[in-house]
């Protein structure tokens, strides 16, 4: 497993000490092992980047050094003194603060009282100082660069705004460690840059961090070594001079990564599916296209350009008007059930919105069959024992047992169970809806690798995507939009970042 | 190709299989820790006699208690159910007993089966109120059954005009609840009780809807992850009003039962059983959120309500404090359930 050890190489920052030591930390959860006697320092004033896929077991480690899981084994040894049954209030207490990759406000109450949740500041009678509140909150903001009303209501801003209230109220309570869990995922390019400021700010004084990230371009920005985790092991950590993108990715999945974009070559086949005018929502006004049959159709647009609302449109999960042929027939889409019965398939933007966590694979799979079915018909399970079997093998569905249920599966095994699902469910063309977001390096290629599956054997992909690479390197055209129509239509050998953002914005 | 990232491929081993028996057969397990208890502090407790009186006296609470299963599975809460089973009651006690005349046809004294199907209908007409409420109007499930279960008390008041069914009135004048119905209440067959069988098959029934049918499926779907539901193409609105009206259904009968054994409805009969079958689901292991649990589980939990309270009133615990005891041992399950789903959370 560790063919790249290069283990706990030397501290960049000599003599500083050691504010954190891990020695191997074990987690098991029922049916999983998700941390594998995991050993790691982490020194005063460094920022460790912490790599890894998904489900190699980032997430789970930060969140016992967070106090929110027991480790099964192992020791944590904080600045020389071990401490064991870590709680969320005694990591606290201990100056540890983890910044959720999920946020963990309250979506009903302002920034500054979430913010300020649990410490409000009170006058003399005990009462609330609301106006002392908002000046702390507002600092607090501040400091990360940023103006953010104190009074408006957490679950009304955008998600980037929510992000930085939820680093500002890390960031209150002076953490000496300080774990960042994906904090830059919903960050633009300027917001990113102010955090990054902080962080440089919070290193001079001495502040240690664990910084979890996927975007291997951030390694030079921001880390002063790098740390690989695979199946709940480190591999080796190494500095960011030896951590070029090759290297790394090569470190997180076990194998290098030759081809990302593996793009088959399929010969277009005759129109699977036809759009003409549909708008849904506030943003799609107007959108025509033809779908082949073997082709890959990507949708491009910047926020608010429209692209979010056509899967939706599509499936019947919101309101549209416009006309839709499949296979040459017109056809009306007003549930998902209609969407299914024509041989649509989603895979949402969200895997949260596709999978029913407590079940197992196979109900799972199998819950499309139930649509268009009468309540009282029977379950088929001794096909949907089959059909799981065939394509735990074919996906390579990862752990293989058809009794854990699916919120204990990575996010890209959770993929794997949606796709099988359409597959499955004979859908003929499929809408992939952002189908890398929250996808490490190594998931992101076995998804490529199963559309290009798709469409060899003659389904049709429609891909709505952001990422500029990925469309680039698996769409056959992409279509641009720009405030809810098409602004262009781009052949593949047009593709481009420049022309793709060009015609944008 | 594709990864080839290994995770361990079974859950566990023997060690961690065993455990997950006794946590999720956790609900039999304290049912039969209770009776051994019982049977060894009080030498009535397990004599034949007092085993059929327990299953007799649980039978209303089970059956009540299944259908309501149904709805908490789907992430719902049926507040109505003991209103349903006293309107379902008084409709067919009023109907068997007084003559009933409608746009001038007087159709007199209605025959048994006609009557108890009529009550059974009322039952699963509201249970289809209350599907139509919520999935129509998008109230929470709580406030929706919390209104309809003061609307129906008081349609069954208007219905019984405020007296017990049937009254001294018409049993004057010869009129009887049918012995069919008497028989389910309170009859045996071999010294079991037929309420008891009764709910056994009701029980019976569930299982296989909620194992075998895709509207069972399409139950823990919705509980389970409504958004995952919708995307699957599954019919929330249909899936809830189907639920509601099994419950509505298996009010009606335990309605039925309860006349059987009392020889008499009211329109305020069962009061509290609502809360009392929730409990039952709840000691049986299902999530209160939906999406996970079963009906033989709220068999049991309706068991072991009815073994406590036969207990206790076996040890002279005096009426006061049984309910306390009650009330503890509903919180001290919920505790056991919320810390054994803690043991078996995470992820990543």
């Amino acid at each position: 497993m560790t063919a790249t050890a290069l283990h706990p190489s030397a501290a960049p920052t000599a003599g500083a000490p050691v504010l954190l030591r891990l020695e191997s930390i074990e987690k098991t959860f029922v049916g999983v092992r998700a941390l594998k006697g995991v050993s790691l320092e982490l020194f005063a004033g460094e920022v460790q980047m912490l790599l890894g896929e998904n489900g190699a077991g980032k997430s789970t480690l930060m969140k016992i050094l967070a106090g929110e899981y027991q480790p099964t084994a192992g020791r944590i040894v904080v600045r020389g003194h071990e401490v064991a049954g870590l709680t969320p209030d005694s990591a606290k207490a201990l100056g540890i603060g983890l910044i959720h990759q999920e946020l963990s406000l309250v979506p009903a109450l302002s920034v500054a009282e979430n913010i300020c949740l649990g410490r409000m500041p009170t006058n003399r009678f005990g009462q609330i100082d609301w106006k002392r509140a908002h000046e702390l909150a507002a600092e607090a903001v501040g400091r990360l660069g940023v103006v953010i009303d104190p009074g408006a209501e957490v679950g009304r801003l955008q998600i980037a705004e929510q992000q930085l209230v939820e680093i500002a109220r890390v960031l209150e309570w002076n953490p000496e460690i300080l774990l960042l869990d994906e904090p830059t995922s919903a960050l633009s390019d300027a917001e990113r840059e102010r955090l990054f400021a902080v962080i440089r700010r919070l290193k001079d004084r001495g502040v240690g961090m664990i910084y979890i990230s996927h975007h291997l371009a951030e390694i030079p920005m921001i880390a002063d070594r790098v740390t690989v985790l695979r199946d709940g092991s480190v591999v080796g950590t190494i500095l960011p001079e030896e951590a070029d993108e090759d290297r790394c990715i090569a470190m997180m999945v076990g194998r290098s990564l030759e081809d990302q974009f593996p793009k088959p070559v399929v010969a277009k086949g005759a129109p699977a599916l036809e759009v003409a005018g549909l708008s849904a929502g506030r943003t799609l006004q107007d959108l025509s296209f033809t779908l082949h049959k073997g082709e890959i159709l990507g949708i491009f647009g910047l926020m608010g350009a429209g692209q979010e609302e056509v899967a939706a449109a599509l499936f019947g999960l919101q309101k549209s008007q416009g006309q839709i042929r499949i296979n040459g027939q017109d056809r009306l889409i007003r549930t998902p059930a209609d969407a299914i019965a024509q041989g649509l398939g989603l895979l949402t933007r969200d895997r949260r919105q596709s999978l029913v966590p407590m079940l197992t694979v196979g109900p799972n799979l199998s819950l499309p069959w139930l649509s268009n079915r009468s309540p009282w018909s029977a379950l088929q399970h001794r096909r949907e024992g089959e059909e799981v079997q065939r394509y735990i093998a074919d996906l390579k569905i990862r752990p293989a047992t058809t009794t854990t249920p699916v919120r204990f599966y990575s996010g890209g095994n959770q993929q794997k169970v949606i796709l099988a699902r359409w597959m499955s469910s004979g859908a003929g063309i499929l809408v992939f809806d952002e189908p890398t977001r929250g996808i490490d390096v190594g998931a992101k290629a076995d998804v490529f690798t199963l559309m290009g599956d798709l469409v060899q054997r003659g389904m049709s992909v429609l891909m709505i995507s952001s990422e500029l690479n990925e469309l680039i390197g698996m769409a056959d055209r992409v279509l641009v939009m720009r405030s809810g129509r098409v602004s262009a239509e781009l052949g593949r050998h047009e593709l481009s970042q420049e022309a793709l953002l060009r015609h944008a914005s | 190709m594709a990864s080839q990232r290994s995770l361990p491929s079974a859950p566990g081993g023997a060690g961690t299989r065993y455990r997950d028996l006794l946590l999720r057969g956790g609900p039999f397990i304290a049912l039969v820790i209770l009776c051994l208890f019982l049977s060894m502090a009080t030498p009535h407790f397990a004599t034949l006699d007092n085993m059929f009186n327990i299953t007799r006296q649980s039978a209303f609470t089970a059956i009540l208690a299944i259908g309501q299963t149904f709805v908490i599975l789907t992430g719902g809460i049926d507040l109505s159910v003991a209103a349903v089973a006293a309107l379902s009651a008084c409709v067919t006690t009023v109907l068997l007993t007084t003559p009933i005349t409608l746009f001038g046809y007087d159709f007199g004294i209605l025959p048994a089966p006609l009557a108890i199907a009529i009550g059974l209908g009322v039952g699963c007409a509201c249970g289809a109120l209350n599907g139509w409420i919520i999935a129509r109007f998008k109230i929470p499930d709580f406030i929706a059954t919390l209104g309809t279960m003061t609307v129906l008390r008081g349609v069954a008041l208007i219905v019984t005009d405020g007296l017990p069914v049937p009254s001294f009135q018409s049993m004057s004048s010869g009129a009887a609840l049918p012995s069919a119905l008497i028989q389910a209440g309170s009859g045996s067959v071999l010294g079991i009780p037929i309420s008891a069988i009764i709910a056994l098959i009701v029980a019976l029934a569930g299982f296989y809807i909620l194992r075998y049918r895709a509207l069972g499926r399409a139950i823990f779907a919705v509980g389970g992850n409504r958004e995952a539901a919708r995307v699957a193409g599954i019919d929330i609105g249909r899936t809830k009003i189907m639920a509601y009206m099994i419950s509505g259904l298996t009010a009606a009968i335990a309605g039925l039962i309860m006349v059987g054994r009392l020889n008499s409805a009211n329109a305020l009969m069962a009061d509290g059983e609502e809360l009392r079958s929730i409990a039952a689901v709840v000691i049986g292991g299902t999530n209160l959120f939906g999406g996970e649990g079963g009906v033989i589980g709220s068999l049991v939990g309706a068991v072991i309500i009815g073994v406590l309270n036969n207990g206790l009133n076996l040890l002279n615990v005096s009426p006061f404090w049984q309910r306390i005891v009650q009330g503890l041992v509903i919180v001290l399950v919920v505790i056991f359930d919320q810390w054994r789903r803690r043991k078996t959370a995470g992820g990543n």
